[in-house]
């Protein structure tokens, strides 16, 4: 009598631990991580510095990989092709969101799940230790009168010396030759050896060779001086229209896909949260030359988009024709505060027409 | 002084670093020897596991890892004709027929000793002349670089055998290889074919495993009935004399070794071809032709690719800049464990430097340890009948590529290049020339495409700049000089000053 009631008890227990089993916490195994760039790389540093706090948080290891190539292109899509189960993880940079305008691929940061926008990159345009100009506005002088003669270090279109470039030249005018590197540490090391005039960097990549005397700073993309880099002026004192653009900067962040479920989503954001808030990891950044965000859900979504705006339109003002789509046919809305001077000659244009 | 002594000496005095060094240095040789597992791999692996370590004992690790590791690649190049590693491409070319006289141990011996003695050289060089080295390499401007490129394209007439036509289309297949991928100027998808995978370019790792790992492997399915050669085995070191009368050749390998090595841009894969065509150039009678098994030809790039190590170092630790692959990793490690690498890094931390520098000498003895020992077995693989070797070569291919990046797409490209330098080589193509299009295919579109700009794009100026500048006047003479001596331009020549 009592034993179909044992073996009935038995099977309920055994479910009921198969079912604990099923609604394990997530997460339960080991993790995959891509980094859309390779290795000793700012993406891959940051990365590599932050991941095991999140791994102390979250219990499990997470593997990371570097999958580099087409300016990201390819560790992004091989994250979009994974299951969306939240054990597949992009660590990216900035560049996503420009894919679509550069008609690299078909999907953005907007096609994928922001878990923590990490931190924003500070910039700088440097220039060689014993170069003639002491800021920006010196170079800026020197080059209305000489146009198309000083050479600017750039890491091909859609990096960041040709987006600051195009910045500039949406509120003045900075016609040069571009020299373009693979990457801000080429372009160092020709400006150490006086092979090119300036570049605007990241301060990660530059602030060392300035503090060491080889490099000097110019200007600093930020709207106030900055503690990192004493006696640099902000860019607003050269150009105070760029104010509008900014604050601006590559940025480095943490996607899962999409249809991630919502918990697992709200588990890597808490995990996330606490681990770039911590003290060592913010030091870290600080040290490198690069300011915390953490921002997720709402909040990293409006940066994104405001990201994407602000660089979409500045380069479609600086030159129309070295974008394979236009920011309109892709509905990025033109940023509502920039006073850039193609806006400010279509508002004159506008004002005449209606007189 | 005395504290940069107690620096250099802290690697050798403290157990755990000793170890660690010892440790890097056995599993570097291993991971070398595996074509596709790579240092640069290893090493990115290394950062996240001695996150929590001491960055002594993480660097000492690391140190060990690339000495280790790129005189690895040797060992699979000699005895399988498979190089573990690009830098050891010309390795194979001498190494590979001496193994198939029953010399494997010897070359392996030989091998050991150069590698051991390019290291030392490179540690030298870097402890001596560091920051006048360093300066020296910052000068070399895009268009030096585009000459160096040239330069290393004429090496062509060294590497493709009986026939230099055949090697001129290997070459020219290797640079168009090498420029599948973005653009690097304009970011547009260049040769991709509308394909998202191959926005990356092709791996040129996963070209080398295919043309020369799996390509052979086929290709020895011709000789599956031949019996292997029988190693001797008991000549394992190299007499003196025999190294003594190859000292000058290495000095001279060395060199070049470190300051390719130091050149940002350019490692011991470029140091190691450059390496084996001044030996073919400089050595008037070789122990035996080139490409059958010289002595000449393994000592050249066994003892540059070594040297590059240091020679890399010199611009990581003078102004925090990488000279090659791995040190970018390292430089990543530094900055990781808080220190900040740069022209301040020698300031601020001088033991790093001198630390560095002591460790990559003892590396270099531990190098000279186990490089020695298990020779023995390690020659006995050529002995492995072919029907188990073949198929162990070729998983063995598969692995390694698909380590590149994790990436199925990289095992698909190895295997078809496979199959395409089986029959290469079939119609007497060279594997070597490929290479060296993969190679210098992006330097030259690159360093061209900055020099032109650097001038506002004047034809005019830039070829102006060739020769008005000292270096590029250097490099610009020695080019036309390779190219008179290596072509029938050169008796033209001749023929015309003799009339006068």
């Amino acid at each position: 009598m009592f034993k179909p009631l044992v073996t009935s008890i038995a099977i309920a227990a055994g479910a009921l631990a198969f079912s604990g089993i099923a609604l394990a916490e997530y997460p339960d195994r080991n993790i995959q991580g891509t980094i859309q760039w390779g290795a000793g790389g700012a993406t891959d540093n940051v990365v590599r510095s932050l991941t095991p706090y999140v791994e102390d948080i979250l219990g499990t290891t997470i593997v990371l990989t570097n999958r580099p190539g087409g300016t990201g292109v390819i560790g992004m899509n091989h994250v979009m092709r994974q299951r969306p189960d939240g054990y597949n993880l992009l660590f990216g940079a900035e560049n996503p969101e420009l894919y679509q305008l550069m008609g690299l691929a078909d999907f953005t940061y907007d096609d994928m799940q922001p878990i923590s926008i990490i931190a924003q990159g500070l910039v700088v345009i440097a220039a060689p230790a014993d170069s003639p100009f002491n800021n920006l506005s010196d170079l800026l002088d020197y080059a209305h009168e000489h146009p198309g003669e000083l050479r600017m270090g750039g890491t091909g279109a859609g990096g960041l010396p040709s987006t600051v470039h195009a910045m500039i030249n949406a509120v003045d005018e900075l016609d040069v030759r571009t020299v373009t590197f693979g990457g801000d540490g080429p372009g160092i090391t020709a400006m150490m050896g006086d092979h090119i005039d300036f570049m605007p960097l990241s301060l990660a990549a530059a602030g060392e060779q300035i503090r060491g005397g080889k490099m000097k700073g110019l200007a600093v993309l930020t709207k106030e001086e900055i503690d990192a880099l004493p006696g640099v002026p902000p860019i607003t004192e050269a150009l105070p229209n760029i104010a509008d653009f900014l604050p601006w900067g590559p940025f480095w962040g943490v996607f899962v896909r999409k249809e991630t479920p919502e918990d697992v989503v709200g588990v890597l954001q808490d995990a996330y949260q606490q681990a770039v808030a911590s003290d060592e990891f913010t030091r870290f950044l600080r040290d490198y030359g690069a300011e915390p965000l953490n921002l997720n859900g709402e909040e990293a979504q409006q940066y994104l988009d405001n990201w994407q705006s602000v660089t979409a339109w500045s380069m479609y003002d600086a030159d129309p024709d070295s974008l394979k789509a236009t920011p309109e046919a892709l509905e990025i809305p033109r940023p509502a505060a920039a006073k850039t001077k193609a806006a400010a000659e279509d508002e004159a244009e506008s004002e005449a027409a209606a007189e | 002084m005395s504290d940069s002594l107690s620096y250099l000496l802290m690697a050798w005095l403290d157990p755990s670093l000793l170890g660690l060094t010892a440790l890097g240095v056995l599993g570097g040789i291993y991971i070398g020897a595996i074509p596709g597992l790579s240092v640069t791999m290893a090493v990115s692996i290394l950062i996240s596991f001695t996150f929590s370590w001491d960055i002594n004992n993480a660097l000492a690790l690391m140190v060990g890892i690339y000495v280790g590791g790129v005189y690895g690649g040797s060992r699979t190049a000699i005895l399988l004709n498979i190089p573990g590693a690009p830098s050891a491409v010309t390795t194979a070319f001498d190494g590979y027929p001496l193994a198939q006289r029953g010399e494997a141990g010897k070359a392996i011996g030989l091998s050991t000793i150069m590698s051991v003695i390019g290291g030392i050289m490179g540690t030298v060089v870097l402890a001596g002349t560091a920051p006048y080295l360093s300066d020296l390499s910052l000068q070399f401007a895009p268009r030096d670089y585009f000459l160096i490129a040239v330069l290393g394209l004429l090496l062509v007439s060294s590497l493709s055998g009986k026939s230099l036509a055949r090697g001129i289309f290997a070459v020219a297949l290797g640079a168009t290889i090498g420029l599948v991928g973005m653009d690097p100027v304009t970011a547009q998808p260049r040769l991709t074919m509308g394909s998202m995978e191959l926005m990356g370019g092709i791996s040129y790792v996963a070209v080398m495993i295919g043309l020369f790992g799996v390509a052979e492997a086929l290709y020895q399915l011709h000789n599956l009935a031949k019996v292997p050669v029988k190693q001797n085995v008991n000549k394992i070191v190299p007499p003196l004399n025999m190294i003594l009368k190859f000292l000058p050749l290495s000095m001279r390998a060395s060199l070049i070794g470190v300051i390719v090595g130091a050149l940002p841009g350019t490692g011991g894969d470029i140091a190691s071809l450059f390496a084996y065509d001044h030996a073919k150039r400089s050595v008037k009678n070789p122990s035996r032709p080139f490409g059958e098994g010289a002595y000449e030809g393994l000592v050249a790039p066994e003892t540059a690719n070594n040297a590059a190590v240091g020679g890399a170092y010199v611009p990581m630790l003078t102004l925090g800049m990488p000279g090659d692959a791995v040190t970018a990793v390292i430089i990543g490690a530094l900055v990781i464990h808080g220190l900040n690498p740069g022209p301040m890094l020698m300031i601020e931390t001088p033991y790093i430097f001198w630390f560095t520098v002591g460790n990559l000498a003892l590396a270099n003895i531990f190098l000279l340890i186990f490089g020695l020992t298990g020779i023995k077995i390690f020659s006995k693989i050529v002995e492995v009948p072919k029907s188990i070797l073949i198929p162990l070569i070729v998983v063995l291919c598969v692995v390694g590529a698909y380590s590149i990046n994790s990436n199925m797409m990289d095992v698909y490209w190895m295997l078809g290049f496979g199959i395409l330098g089986y029959w290469l080589k079939v119609f007497g193509f060279q594997m070597g020339p490929i290479i060296l299009g993969v190679i210098l295919g992006p330097m030259l579109d690159e360093s061209y495409r900055q020099a032109m700009s650097s001038v506002g794009d004047q034809g005019g100026q830039f070829l102006l700049s060739l020769f008005t500048n000292p270096l590029s006047l250097i490099l610009s003479s020695v080019t036309i000089l390779v190219l008179l001596s290596n072509t029938p331009l050169k008796g033209w020549v001749l023929a015309r000053f003799k009339r006068q």
